[in-house]
This record gives structure tokens, C-alpha cells and sequence, in this order.
């Protein structure tokens, strides 16, 4: 074993925990008694960028199972009584499966292209959450402050995504998977 | 290096095949998680109440700093407008204070009609002060998490007030957390009494920031700037707590009402425990049971 061995481990194991901490602390937060207008109207939807950031880069250290356990649990916190539990993780899950599913389209490309993606899939995301809520309550809910959300997130993305991906940039897995061939120009294999 | 090519398409392809069969499972899983909730909805509740009684210390620690910062920005505000505060609060003292007089005369008589009469009051009311450290609120709920649950005496049903008025109820209770309904939530129906002409009424919310009257006996008989008070019917609320007043009699059947308590703002609340929460419909004619032991103000 190395000297730095211990430290190393560490290294790693924090590289693997971190998309996970960040999504937890972004569910917890959801809950945050911020009184700003508007964002505070929009924490709900951030769990979601945070799937979409890190499934643009990592998505085997937010392993499915692990969105479903989040999504529910997001769910549980958030949702008041009869809203259905499990929306949030059918989400979360579609969300990474359509990220991983059109890579070539979202990674190595420039920001605008992945801004576009997210706006796509989070209308994708709000749009489900509403059905199903207004389904399983079988109450027609006001669309309106659902959109709102929507597009206060959309004008976030911009601000946090470069933050969130600051967070893996130095990372040496940060690499698309060289099984896959579909490295272009300007990527890195491995 | 064709054997190579061969075999990792046929790998890929593999993994395709999992990955796609992995996504089929956790899609199956989070509808599993739904269907089990519509069908058992007190293992949803349960499962609620634990998260909430595992995540409300961490908010607490969040809620602090943000309360804080919350409050310096509204000070800040607030020192904008400080002379025509004063100037206004100074008339609405010399206002308030010809009402007290009013109200001190009025309670007197009341007393004494009381005695004469041999009435017999409802159980007293005792609050518990809780600390708003969650927000529920999304395009689908309009709630709050408080810091305390069942050790204070916190039970379900009990009525939430701030000091303009009714806030909401509690929805669900943990050890130490619980969850308040606003008034505002589309779930929300509260029995109410329109203070000047007496008549009941049901005040729904709907998510938005305005509430909505409705079963009202007659329409015509409400007008805008209307007091809105809660009409005790239930068992579980007080009488007369303030809930809001008419800004739209609107043409049809939509009374629209503006909440007193302002939502934007709310850092403390009171819980109000009644002594007979849990008490809902059935015979009117109350026996008083022991209060549990909660943090007594009054």
C-alpha cells in the first residue's frame, strides 16, 4: 500500500459520495424556508438539475436505485397529503435514462446545446409531476404556478450548472466510455 | 481484431440490453412506490412522518442563517419606510386605544350576561410556540414544517395561528415535527362564520393566495371588507379566530377572501391545543378531557 493510500481512498470514495451528497442536500433544501420570490417557488425542481447535471458526466455514481430512494424521498417531504409518492423518482429515473441514452447530443457539446437539453427534459419532468398529480388527486390543478416554476428554473440553469460542474471538472473519469466510440473532436479517451 | 470488434459490440450490446432492463425495473419500482401509496395511505403517512422527524433537524440548522438573513433584508426594508410607519402607527394607536375602551366596556357586560345566564364557557385554549423551520411549498402544496411534533402535546387537527390570524392546521405529527396545512392548499376546507351576519360558510383554498367562500346560504349578504372568523364547528378549532376578509364578492357564486396571515413572512406560529383535538363532527356537547401537557402561554 502507498503512502498516500488512505488519502487516495478517500479521494475516491468522496468523488463517488458526492453526486449523491449534493442531490440529498438539494432535496433537503427544497424544504428551506427561503422567503425570496420566485426562487424559493422554484427549489422543488433544483433535485432535478442536479440529476440532469451529473448524469451529463457521472451518471454510474447516481445509480438508479438511488434516484428512486431520493425521489421518494423527496415526495415524502414535499408532498402534501394525497399527492402521489414516487412521481419525483419516475422522474429523476427518465431524466437520467434520456441523458444517458443521447450523450452525443448533451456532452462535449457547447453550453447552449445542454441548456436547450435541460430546458427539454425539466418541461418533460414538470409536465409529468403535474399529470400525475392532478391525476392521483383527480383535481384539475392550476397549471400556472407549475410553468412558473419551470421557467424560474430554466433562468437558474445557467448560473448553477457551471457550478455543479466545476465540481467534476478535475475529475480524470470524466470521460465519455470508450466502448461506446462515439468520441468527437476535443474529447478525451482514456 | 475482428474477434475484437465482434466482441465488443456483442459486450455493448449486452449492456444495452441491461441498462434498458434496469430503467423497465426502477420505472416499475416508482409506480410499485404510487400504486402502494393510493392503496395504503397510513403507511404513506407513517413513512412521512418519519422522514419529516429525521430531516427537521438538519432544516433546523438550515432554517437558522436563513431566518436570519431573512430578517435583515425585511429590516432593511423596513428602515426605508420607517417615518411613514410611525406617522401611521401613531394614528392607529389613538384608534385602537378608543377601541380598547370599547372592548374593555364590552367584555364587562358580557361577563356579567354570562353569569346571569349561566353559561358555560369551551374548554380554555393553551398555545405551543413552534419555530417554522421547512417549507412545504411547491405548485402543489402550501404548507410548513415545524420544530415540534408530539413531546409538546401537538396533535393532528389542531388549529395554527400567527398573530394577524388563522393560518392553517396540522396535517401530520412526528416526535418532534409536525406539518401545518396553510389555509391556502387546494385540500384545505375550513367551517367559517361571516362575523356580521352570523352565517357559516365553507372557506376552500385553491393554492392561490386568495381563499374562496363557498356553501354560502345566500350570496347577496357579503360585502367586500367582510371579517371572516372560524365557526368552531368541527370540535377542533376555537371560535372566532380570525381568518381573513371579502375583497371580491365577484359576480355568481366566488366570494374571494384575503387571508390575514401573510405567508411570505411567517417565522414563529402558535399552535392553538384546544384539549379536544381529534374531535370531529359527532355530539357537540363537550367534555373537556385533560390537555396534554404542552408549553401553556395564557
Amino acid at each position: 500500500m502507498r503512502a498516500d493510500g488512505l488519502l487516495a481512498m478517500l479521494d475516491r470514495w468522496g468523488r463517488y459520495a458526492l453526486p449523491g451528497t449534493t442531490l440529498l442536500f438539494f432535496v433537503l433544501l427544497t424544504l428551506a424556508p427561503l422567503r425570496a420570490p420566485y426562487l424559493s417557488g422554484a427549489l422543488p425542481l433544483l433535485p432535478a438539475l442536479v440529476v440532469f447535471q451529473f448524469s451529463l458526466a457521472t451518471p454510474e455514481r447516481l445509480p438508479g436505485p438511488l434516484l428512486l430512494v431520493m425521489g421518494i424521498l423527496l415526495d415524502l417531504l414535499l408532498g402534501g397529503p394525497g399527492a402521489p409518492v414516487g412521481v419525483s423518482a419516475l422522474g429523476f429515473v427518465l431524466i437520467r435514462a434520456a441523458v444517458v441514452n443521447n450523450r452525443r447530443y448533451l456532452v462535449g457539446v457547447p453550453f447552449l446545446f445542454q441548456w436547450f437539453g435541460f430546458c427539454l427534459l425539466a418541461l418533460g419532468f414538470v409536465v409529468l409531476v403535474w399529470f400525475f398529480t392532478a391525476f392521483w388527486t383527480w383535481t384539475a390543478i392550476d397549471p400556472l404556478p407549475a410553468l412558473m416554476q419551470y421557467a424560474v428554473v430554466i433562468v437558474i440553469y445557467p448560473l448553477l450548472a457551471p457550478l455543479l460542474a466545476r465540481v467534476r471538472a478535475r475529475d480524470p473519469l470524466n470521460v465519455p466510455d470508450a466502448s461506446r466510440g462515439t468520441a468527437r473532436p476535443g474529447e478525451t479517451t482514456s | 481484431m475482428a474477434i475484437r470488434d465482434d466482441f465488443e459490440i456483442v459486450a455493448s450490446q449486452v449492456r444495452t440490453a441491461v441498462q434498458r432492463f434496469a430503467l423497465g425495473l426502477l420505472v416499475i419500482a416508482a409506480f410499485g412506490a404510487m400504486l402502494v401509496g393510493k392503496a395504503d395511505t397510513i403507511l404513506v403517512e407513517h413513512a412521512r412522518v418519519v422522514a419529516l422527524d429525521l430531516a427537521s433537524p438538519v432544516l433546523e440548522a438550515i432554517a437558522r442563517p436563513v431566518a436570519a438573513a431573512n430578517r435583515i433584508i425585511a429590516d432593511l426594508k423596513e428602515f426605508a419606510s420607517l417615518r411613514e410607519d410611525n406617522a401611521r402607527l401613531r394614528e392607529e394607536n389613538v384608534r385602537l386605544l378608543a377601541w380598547q375602551t370599547a372592548a374593555r366596556r364590552l367584555e364587562n357586560e358580557n361577563e356579567r350576561m354570562r353569569g346571569l345566564a349561566n353559561f358555560r364557557e369551551g374548554p380554555e385554549a393553551s398555545f405551543i410556540t413552534a419555530r417554522i423551520v421547512g417549507d412545504s411549498v411547491s405548485a402543489y402544496v402550501r404548507g410548513a414544517l415545524l420544530n415540534v411534533g408530539r413531546k409538546a402535546g401537538v396533535a393532528s387537527g389542531q388549529a395554527v395561528v400567527t398573530g394577524e390570524g388563522l393560518a392553517g392546521r396540522i396535517a401530520e405529527v412526528g416526535e418532534n415535527s409536525a406539518r401545518v396545512l396553510f389555509v391556502t392548499d387546494v385540500n384545505s376546507r375550513l367551517p367559517v362564520l361571516i362575523e356580521r351576519t352570523r352565517e357559516r360558510a365553507i372557506l376552500a383554498g385553491d393554492n392561490s393566495p386568495q381563499l374562496r367562500l363557498s356553501l354560502l346560504q345566500s350570496v347577496a349578504g357579503v360585502q367586500r371588507g367582510d371579517r371572516i372568523v372560524t365557526s368552531g364547528h368541527g370540535g377542533s378549532f376555537p371560535v372566532g379566530i380570525p381568518v381573513g376578509e371579502v375583497v371580491d364578492t365577484g359576480e355568481g357564486s366566488s366570494v374571494r377572501v384575503r387571508p390575514f396571515a401573510d405567508f411570505s413572512r411567517l417565522e414563529f406560529v402558535r399552535v392553538v391545543d384546544y384539549g379536544v383535538s381529534g374531535l370531529v363532527g359527532g355530539n357537540s356537547a363537550t367534555t373537556p378531557s385533560a390537555p396534554p401537557a404542552g408549553v401553556r402561554i395564557r
